[in-house]
């Protein structure tokens, strides 16, 4: 009996252990794996409009909605990622090529050998060698092509002759073979195995994409030609015998949706299931301009997942309804909103002034404009965390009581302003009616009554001007915008200089388009260059240290920025951080399987099933 | 059976008239006594002037009451932990808007900013209409056909789509429109607002006037030797008083929706400052789990508009300006 009751016991135990291990697995891919099954469709609304930032032609899509289905559905890089959440989703793994590459030669020679029998889809239907990938780099490099981001591969040798017209071929990458690709660089890079990971690099076919060139590049989004298991919709019935006989494929009207299926030349055998698994017959992208309908429809099973924002009743009803909490999914997003501060504009061209603004703003009242805790970790330095390896985690150099903001912290660092005659308050007449820009979405609204009180506790009278579109005002220099409240900026791979370099160099600060908001490193020579006005002079500059950091590998690498980060944070102060922002998405219950792909910060869809 | 006569007649066949106190009225007088028989004009009157003392004292009077000032957001209190507001309590009696703020202080401010860009907008058009409606009608001919025209074109226009497009430019600019001299905001929105308004007022004005510069009064005045302008001011303007109060009046509340709606587009005053629109732009969010951002603003608008109507319907009547009278 005491035998039998042992057994008993153990046997339940077994049970009860293989019963937590299979909910483990099942919770920690967050999915439900026991029905995932292939086939059937998945529908994703689209709030708004596709907002394609080059048409869809993958050489100057910018956009981490359209690398979400690229990278997971339509196109293959040499190198790429399995598209999962976290750390191990910005982990490097073999694409196209068989390995991923140790730079050889002093760091500045990467040779990729290319994996066979891995073919484009129709039309084109052939075998995928290096000479596709060498035409997608020389297409990027050419600014008539509509390239958005050459910038990261300028380090690559004879690059800039090419782009400039003053060569033929870019020196720096050869293909001594169909299978063989080499780039050879000009100084050591760091991240350069995460640039070739972008899609801008994936192979394309010169028999195709040479008919789209010049003012009609970008018209190539209508006929992606792919390299992965899905393709557009029709691309088997465009006919390629001429340019002038390469119609739009079917499946993608860029004003309402855009429909992919299985690529029939995709041969699965040359991928990796933990890359992609691709369970769907067919993705239904349908625009939708109305974010509450949307989520009406994913509530009711006709859509299954979305890119649109939850609303904060959206979230709370997600959040405070058992039945549905495991249908919103909450995901780093890799992303910092911050209020910029620009260094050359009084009074905050004065640290002091900087630094009391940090220590004032409720950070967590304004993170209630974005739905409140869901909406992601409150920021307290530049780069989110999992990309520095939590190194900063603890890090917090204008800690207030529950983020919330402290008069008496900010009034002790506003004493040693200029703009203070010691009371703590800004008070000189520089402190009054300065123009803060910001946007007319309704986290905006939200936010802006908030900064302006907090300000107007030390003294600072904001005049605030809502404009939709607020980036095209605050990315001039001379418009000379003390302070706005808009920007965002997420990675574009999970490496710390796609911050750094874009925010903080000097080099980055350009008449239009700039992103170096707050002009940090700004000179008088490019002021005049940009034509800012203001304190141009005695602006502090981090160009060594982010060169410095450029030149490093592995942990040193990442230690480094989080110096930088730091520094930055205490000697420069150019923002307000206030929120790592978490990617939300909320999903039907016809979802059997669902991942989030950290390179993109989007759903995973290579990793989705319905039923 | 006739009613007897309410008079006799002596032996002598005299006729004896009742001794009737005949009293002399003046316009005003009459004006007066038609208005106050409306009683609904009159109710109207009440509301309009509890609204413009409101305008005036009502956002710091509540403040005061409240103790909560107007800008201040209560996120910790007042909205919950999803940032969703919360409604009605015995400390804010209209519950708090979707920034944590008290909302019953932001209603009342915002009937000072409604009544503002109403009244504003609606003087501006009233002078612009007038000027152009007595030149106009005044001296005819080209003049007239030029200016009418003009008035046409204003009148043929899709109001909303440009009022959209003028005040999105001019708020897109940092430094305003017209080298600065319409800013965006509240002035913006006035100006596009009387821009759009003052035909109306010109038509009636040219119309009146038309028929007023043949009268024998005018005629008396010109063969005096009155100069135009004199005749203009001293004989016809007096005369357009009523009318143009009538009219205003009921242009107010339409100036007053108009502004609700480019606020509603989210065009309007700026986000810090307090309008019945872009409270209402709010509610359209979050009407579904905070109905008061929806039922206070709104009730303000409604009962504002219907008291300025009504209003508006009583003078008309009491000023005699109906044709049917």
């Amino acid at each position: 009996m005491q035998r039998h009751l042992r057994k008993t016991i153990l046997a339940a135990a077994v049970l009860a252990l293989a019963a937590s291990i299979v909910v483990a697995a099942g919770s920690a891919s967050g999915s439900k794996t026991t029905t995932a099954k292939a086939g059937g469709t998945y529908r994703v609304g689209w709030e708004g409009s596709f907002g394609f930032t080059d048409a869809f032609d993958p050489t100057g899509e910018y956009l981490g909605n359209a690398w979400a289905l690229y990278s997971n559905l339509l196109l293959r890089t040499l190198v790429g990622y399995n598209h999962v959440a976290g750390a191990a989703g910005n982990v490097v793994v073999p694409d196209l090529a068989a390995s991923v590459p140790k730079p050889t030669g002093g760091g500045l020679v990467y040779t990729f050998h290319l994996k066979s029998g891995i073919k484009f889809g129709p039309p084109v239907s052939r075998e995928i060698t290096s000479k596709d990938v060498l035409f997608a780099m020389e297409r990027l490099a050419n600014a008539k092509d509509g390239g958005q981001y050459p910038f990261y591969y300028t380090v690559i040798k004879g690059w800039d002759a090419y782009a400039a017209g003053k060569a033929k071929s870019i020196s720096g990458i050869s293909t001594p073979s169909a299978t063989t690709i080499v780039f050879r660089l000009t100084q050591p890079t760091g991240d350069f195995i995460y640039r070739m990971a972008m899609p801008a690099t994936a192979p394309i076919p010169a028999e195709v994409a040479k008919c789209f060139t010049g003012g009609k590049a970008n018209q190539y989004g209508r006929d992606v030609v792919s390299s992965g298991p899905y393709m557009i919709q029709g691309m088997d019935s465009v006919d390629m015998s001429s340019c002038a006989s390469i119609k739009p494929a079917s499946g993608f009207n860029p004003l309402s949706s855009l429909t992919l299926v299985r690529n029939p030349d995709y041969n699965a055998a040359t991928d990796s299931k933990a890359a992609r698994q691709n369970l769907p017959d067919e993705f239904d992208f349908t625009i939708d301009s109305n974010a509450d309908d949307i989520y009406n429809k994913v509530a009711a099973g006709q859509l299954d997942d979305e890119v649109s924002s939850p609303s904060p009743k959206v979230l709370r009803k997600y959040l405070t309804t058992p039945s549905l909490k495991n249908l919103l999914k909450q995901n780093v997003g890799d992303r910092t909103w911050y209020l910029t501060l620009n260094l050359t504009q009084a009074p905050f061209d004065d640290i002091h002034v900087r630094k009391a603004l940090n220590l004032i703003i409720d950070k967590t009242g304004l993170r209630k404009a974005w739905g409140g805790a869901t909406a992601g970790p409150i920021a307290t330095h530049i780069v989110p965390n999992p990309m520095l390896h939590n190194l900063l985690s603890n890090y917090d150099p204008y800690k207030t009581p529950g983020s919330a903001g402290s008069v008496t912290l900010a009034k002790a660092a506003m004493k040693g302003s200029k703009y203070s005659n010691g009371d703590g308050m800004c008070d000189a007449a520089a402190c009054k009616n300065v123009l803060m820009i910001a946007d007319t979405r309704a986290v905006d609204k939200g936010m802006v009554p908030i900064i302006v009180a907090d300000a107007a506790k030390i003294g600072i009278t904001l005049k605030v001007r809502s404009v939709t579109g607020a980036y095209g005002v605050i990315n001039t220099p001379k418009n000379n915008i003390p302070i706005s409240e808009r920007p965002g900026w997420g990675k574009d791979y999970a490496d710390a200089s796609t911050f750094f370099d874009e925010l903080f160099a000097s080099s980055t600060i350009l008449a239009t388009g700039n992103t170096n908001y707050s002009l940090v490193g700004l000179t008088p020579a490019i002021a005049k260059k940009v034509s800012a006005s203001g304190t141009v002079t005695g602006i502090p500059s981090v160009d060594p240290q982010i060169n410095h950091c450029n030149k490093l590998t592995g942990n040193t690498r990442v230690s480094c920025w989080a110096a930088l980060d730091k520094t930055i944070m205490t000697t420069v102060v150019p923002w307000v951080p206030y929120l790592s922002a978490q990617n939300l998405n909320v999903i039907s219950t016809n979802v059997t399987k669902w991942n989030y792909d950290q390179f993109s910060d989007q759903t995973a869809y290579a990793h989705v099933a319905v039923k | 059976m006739t009613n007897p006569p309410d008079f006799e007649i002596s032996a002598g066949g005299a006729v004896a008239l009742p001794a009737i106190a005949i009293a002399q009225k003046s316009p005003s007088r009459l004006f007066w006594e038609r208005f106050r028989q409306d009683k609904a004009a009159l109710a109207g009157g009440v509301v309009v002037i509890v609204l413009i003392l409101i305008a005036i004292g009502g956002g710091p009077l509540a403040e005061r009451l409240t103790g909560h000032p107007q800008n201040t957001t209560y996120t910790d209190t007042m909205t919950d932990s999803f940032g969703i507001p919360k409604g009605p309590n015995s400390t804010f009696w209209f519950g708090a808007d979707a920034e944590g703020r008290d909302l019953f202080v932001r209603t009342m401010y915002g009937a000072r900013t409604s009544l503002i860009v109403g009244l504003l907008a609606s003087g501006i058009a009233l002078l612009i209409g007038l000027v152009v409606g007595l030149v106009a009608g005044f001296y005819g001919g080209w003049i007239d056909t030029a200016l009418s025209r003009s008035a046409d074109v204003i009148l043929a226009l899709p109001q909303v789509l440009i009022a959209v497009g003028i005040v999105a430019a001019c708020s897109i600019s940092i430094n305003g429109c017209v080298g600065g001299l319409i800013q965006p905001g509240m002035t913006v929105v006035i100006a596009v607002i009387a821009f759009f308004s003052w035909s109306y007022i010109a038509r009636i004005v040219r119309g009146y006037t038309l028929s007023l510069r043949e009268k024998e009064f005018v005629e008396s005045a010109r063969a005096l030797g009155a100069s135009n302008l004199r005749i203009i001011t001293r004989e016809i303007l007096p005369n357009l008083v009523g009318p143009l109060i009538v009219y205003t009046t009921l242009l107010i509340p339409t100036n007053i929706l108009f502004e609700a709606a480019l606020s509603y587009l989210g065009l309007g005053v700026p986000v810090t400052q307090s309008s019945w629109g872009s409270i209402l732009t709010d509610a359209s969010q979050l009407y579904d789990v905070a109905w008061w951002l929806m039922v206070f603003p709104g009730g303000f608008l409604i009962l504002t508009t219907l008291a300025f109507n009504l209003l508006g319907d009583g003078l008309r009547d009491a000023f005699d300006v109906r044709s049917d009278r």
